[in-house]
Formats: C-alpha cells, sequence, structure tokens
C-alpha cells in the first residue's frame, strides 16, 4: 500500500515537472504576441498582461460562468457521443470485412462536407439550440474515432488471440485481455484530438447559431468593438482545451499505459 | 493413445502441405516432430491443438486439458510475468486467489525469481520470456503439450537447460509432448522418438526410435546417434539447407 502510495507521488511529481517544457513554449508564444501588439498598438491587438487581467474580470462574472458551463456541457456531450459513436461502428468494421465495406464510404462522405455545412444544417435541423452545437462536434470529430476503431481492431495481435484459443480463452476474455488494450492506443490519440476539437468546435457553432455559450459571448463581444473581451475569451477557450487534455487526457493514459514505459531505456522515460 | 491423426491432409491455397498423415501419441510419451524449414510441421501441430481444421482426416484427443508453447513467447506485452503465467488459469476459471499459489510455484519450476514476476516482457531477456512461456504452458496441469520449435531463438547453452526443464516436467507430470524442432540434436535429448516429416508431401515419413529414456541418455550417446543419423541418407533434407517449395 505504502510502495503504491510512494509509486503514485512519484509519478505525479514527474508529470507535473514535466509542465515546465510546455509553459516554455507558451512563454514563447506569449513573447510573440507581446511583440505584434508593441507594433499594433492595443485597439488590434492587447498585450498579454491586459488580456490576462481581463480574464480575471470576466472570471468572476456570472455569466462568463454560466457561459463556460454551457459550452462545457455541450463539448462533452459531443465528445462522449463522437467517441462512443465512432469507437463501436469502428471496432464493428475492424471486425467485420462486409461492414466495413459499408461504412466506409459513410465516412468518407460525413469527411467530405465542410463542417460549416454541417453547422448550417444542424441550425435548421435543431433550431437556436444547444443540439446544433453538439451535432456539428459529433460529426466533425466522428470520423477520427472510428478510424481509430477500426485500425486498433484491424491490426490486433493474431498470434496472441491463436495463444488464447489454445488455452481455450472465450470472446469475452480475448476482447477484455487482447484487443482492448492495444485498441486504447490507437484510441487516446483520436480522443485527444475529438477533446480539442469539440471545444473549438462548439465555440463556433455558438457562435454561428448564437446559441449563448462561449460563442455567444464572443459574438456579443465582436459587436460591440470589445477587443479585450474577445481575447480574453479565445485564452479562456484555449485554456480549457488544453485543461481538458494535459489534466485529464493524458494522466489516464499514462495510467492506463504503464507498461509501455516499462519497455523504454532508462533516462528515456519522458 | 492419447492424440491420434488419421489420414490427416492439408493445402494452402491449393497447395498441398500434408498427405495421408498419420500419429500416435501414447501417455507420458514425447515425440519429436524434425523436418526441413517450410514442410508442415507447424501445420501438423495446430492441426493436432485444433488451431487449425484439416481438409481430410480425422483427429481424436483423448485427454483434458492442453496447452501450446509457441515458437516466439506470445506474451502479453501489458501483463506483469505474474499474469502472463496466470494467463491459462484465468482463461480455465481458476479463481484469482488460487492463481497466485500456482503461478509461485511454476515460476520457481522454471527457474525464474518471485522478482521477475512483477516485471513486464519488455523487461525480460529472450530467455526469460520464453520461460514464462513455458510456465504459462505448465500452468494448467495439461497432460498433453504441443512445443512448435521453442528455443529456436535462445543461445546454445540456454537451450540445453531449457530442454532440461521440459524433460524434467514431462517425467514428473507425466505428460505427453509433440515436439516439433528442426535440430536433431534437440530432438534426441527431448524425445522417446522421432518422425521426419519430408519435404514434398507425398514424400515417406521417417520414424525412428531412441534408445534410452530422455534425460538419463548419455551425452556421449546422444552425439554419436546425431553424428550417424547425419550421415544418414534418410535425413539429407534436414541438412541440406533448402526452404520447401510446394
Ligand atoms: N496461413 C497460411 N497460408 C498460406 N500458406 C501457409 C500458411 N501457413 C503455412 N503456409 C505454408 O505451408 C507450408 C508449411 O508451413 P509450416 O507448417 O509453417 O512449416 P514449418 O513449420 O515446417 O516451417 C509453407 O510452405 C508455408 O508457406
Ligand atoms: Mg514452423
Amino acid at each position: 500500500m505504502v510502495r503504491r502510495l510512494m509509486a503514485f507521488i512519484g509519478w505525479a511529481g514527474r508529470y507535473v515537472w514535466s509542465a515546465w517544457a510546455g509553459a516554455c513554449g507558451l512563454l514563447c508564444i506569449a513573447a510573440a504576441w507581446q511583440g505584434a501588439h508593441e507594433f499594433y498598438g492595443s485597439f488590434v491587438l492587447p498585450s498579454p498582461v491586459e488580456t490576462l487581467h481581463e480574464v480575471a474580470a470576466i472570471l468572476r462574472e456570472p455569466w462568463f460562468v454560466r457561459a463556460a458551463g454551457e459550452t462545457a456541457v455541450r463539448s462533452l456531450i459531443g465528445f462522449a457521443l463522437a467517441v462512443g459513436i465512432g469507437t463501436l461502428t469502428g471496432a464493428i468494421a475492424g471486425y467485420s470485412f462486409a461492414a466495413m465495406r459499408l461504412m466506409r464510404p459513410i465516412v468518407t462522405v460525413i469527411l467530405g462536407v465542410p463542417p460549416i455545412a454541417w453547422i448550417v444544417l444542424a441550425l435548421i435541423w435543431f433550431g437556436s439550440s444547444g443540439g446544433s452545437a453538439v451535432m456539428t462536434v459529433v460529426v466533425a470529430a466522428l470520423p477520427i474515432s472510428f478510424a481509430g476503431g477500426l485500425e486498433g481492431v484491424a491490426t490486433r495481435d493474431r498470434a496472441l488471440d491463436a495463444m488464447a484459443r489454445s488455452f481455450g480463452g472465450g470472446m469475452w476474455l480475448r476482447f477484455r485481455t487482447l484487443t482492448l488494450p492495444h485498441l486504447i492506443s490507437y484510441l487516446f490519440p483520436a480522443w485527444t484530438t475529438t477533446a480539442g476539437t469539440a471545444w473549438k468546435v462548439t465555440v463556433m457553432a455558438e457562435l454561428l447559431s448564437n446559441t449563448g455559450g462561449i460563442g455567444g459571448e464572443l459574438a456579443t463581444a465582436r459587436a460591440l468593438f470589445d477587443i479585450p473581451r474577445v481575447m480574453a475569451l479565445i485564452v479562456a477557450v484555449v485554456a480549457f482545451a488544453l485543461l481538458t487534455e494535459y489534466a485529464l487526457l493524458h494522466p489516464l493514459r499514462d495510467r492506463l499505459e504503464r507498461w509501455r514505459e516499462a519497455g523504454l531505456p532508462w533516462g528515456v522515460k519522458r | 493413445m492419447r492424440l491420434v491423426l488419421e489420414r490427416v491432409g492439408h493445402a494452402f491455397l491449393g497447395r498441398a502441405v500434408l498427405e495421408d498423415f498419420d500419429l500416435s501419441l501414447a501417455a507420458g510419451e514425447v515425440v519429436a516432430l524434425l523436418g526441413p524449414s517450410g514442410c508442415g510441421k507447424t501445420t501438423v501441430l495446430q492441426i493436432a491443438a485444433g488451431l487449425l481444421d484439416p481438409l481430410r482426416g480425422r483427429v481424436q484427443r483423448h485427454y483434458r486439458r492442453h496447452a501450446v508453447v509457441f515458437q516466439e513467447p506470445r506474451l502479453l506485452p501489458w501483463f506483469t510475468a505474474h499474469d502472463n503465467i496466470a494467463y491459462g488459469l484465468r482463461a480455465a476459471g481458476v479463481a484469482r486467489a488460487e492463481r497466485a499459489a500456482i503461478v509461485a510455484q511454476r515460476a520457481q519450476d522454471v527457474g525464474l525469481s518471485l522478482h521477475d514476476l512483477d516485471k513486464y516482457p519488455a523487461e525480460l531477456s529472450g530467455g526469460m520470456r520464453q520461460r514464462v512461456a513455458v510456465a504459462r504452458a505448465l500452468a494448467v496441469r495439461p497432460d498433453m503439450v504441443y512445443f512448435d520449435e521453442p528455443f529456436t531463438a535462445v543461445d546454445v547453452g540456454l537451450k540445453r537447460i531449457l530442454q532440461d526443464l521440459v524433460i524434467e516436467a514431462a517425467a514428473r507430470e507425466q505428460f505427453s509432448a509433440l515436439f516439433v524442432t528442426h535440430d536433431l540434436w534437440e530432438a534426441v535429448r527431448v524425445a522417446h522418438r522421432l518422425l521426419l516429416l519430408p519435404r514434398r508431401a507425398d514424400g515417406p515419413v521417417v520414424a525412428r526410435a531412441i534408445a534410452g529414456e530422455p534425460g538419463r541418455r548419455r551425452e556421449r550417446d546422444i552425439f554419436a546417434l546425431v553424428e550417424a543419423w547425419s550421415a544418414d541418407p534418410a535425413f539429407r533434407e534436414l541438412f541440406d539447407g533448402r526452404e520447401s517449395v510446394h
């Protein structure tokens, strides 16, 4: 128990420490931003510090908390649906050649339609409700999970499968112990991409359909020419996307894929 | 007889690999199946183990449970050595609490330390991985074990140790075994008798008894027998180094 705890603390420490490198990258962006600000002036591009002040200000406003909550719920529902449906259909396609032949073209068509066209359609179908944002997220992000599920199942190790069958292992055991761990390594990239897409597409759909949320606030701020607020909202969305990825998905992946780390030689662990 | 193959024939994509192949294995008997690369040894083993359905012929299995040791260890990379050894038990529905004791015992049987059991396959050497694979097979207490060139990839010194391990386990637990190999020395060490598959499916199968019990033979006798058979025209195909073309 104590050993487990120590191992966990060690892992958490390493994970947080690795954030330094990420912070350096962000500071480089901030420096470039400051340079552009000094060139164009505050009206076109407020400085990072001004923007941070504005972020701090809106964080205290009740309307922002409500808008952020709306956007979060919509992107979460969109994320869950896209990942759920995409992974499931992709996995089925991976198992069944016939299903793959049937579903591949459908996904290609979905991919071919530009997201902006989906927003227009969603607006017509769902009107000015959150449904249009959710639908846009689902359609925009579903193909990635589909591809991940398909590849993951299709590239499962047949030799391991034969081994499991030689011991009389049933379908369910083989799926859980052989296919699923392999599948997860294909799904994680799909999930991180989907998480990022979900935030961005939700905001975009909200802005275009004027259905509240951060996108709605962005539309209002733009109409009022409140540039610092526009910047603050953008920074907030980016922060949410980064938070989802680095506070939620990456730690989860690290925990699930510890066996991968075991194979790395010393010194290259991260 | 624990295993009987009668007039078994198989073809891949229309190319005959086996024709009218017969084999019977008595209780506690270890038979080595030899042959040049690509002659169909793995195919025979897969048919016998029920991993492949033969196109023709009949397979009768009169045993409770078998296990297979493959050419590659075939360990699950996301499981520790402990969980890999327990895999067959898990498939057989043995409760977790019982599994731990069996795994510890089998790890000891194949010369793995308790410390190694917490490691993932990526952290083990090639020889240790194959030990884990052997332990996984023995863990289910099989009365029939299929070995498919299990020690081809390990160096000679280790090979001898692993062979002795198998010989010991077979004598102790009285399982029958079909031991596929392309190494005459290995066959003569581990088996009671050997079968040599021909390169062409319609060629003759050579059968030879090996005097004495595996594990009790003197190294000198083994060496002399390998020498003699190496010069025997019946074994020529084994040494001409060509791949089979059907
Ligand atoms: N799944 C397969 N599909 C097509 N051909 C196969 C397949 N498996 C084996 N073969 C062919 O059958 C022959 C015998 O193979 P195998 O039993 O693996 O030989 P061995 O184990 O003696 O080296 C080879 O020529 C091989 O190319
Ligand atoms: Mg083979």
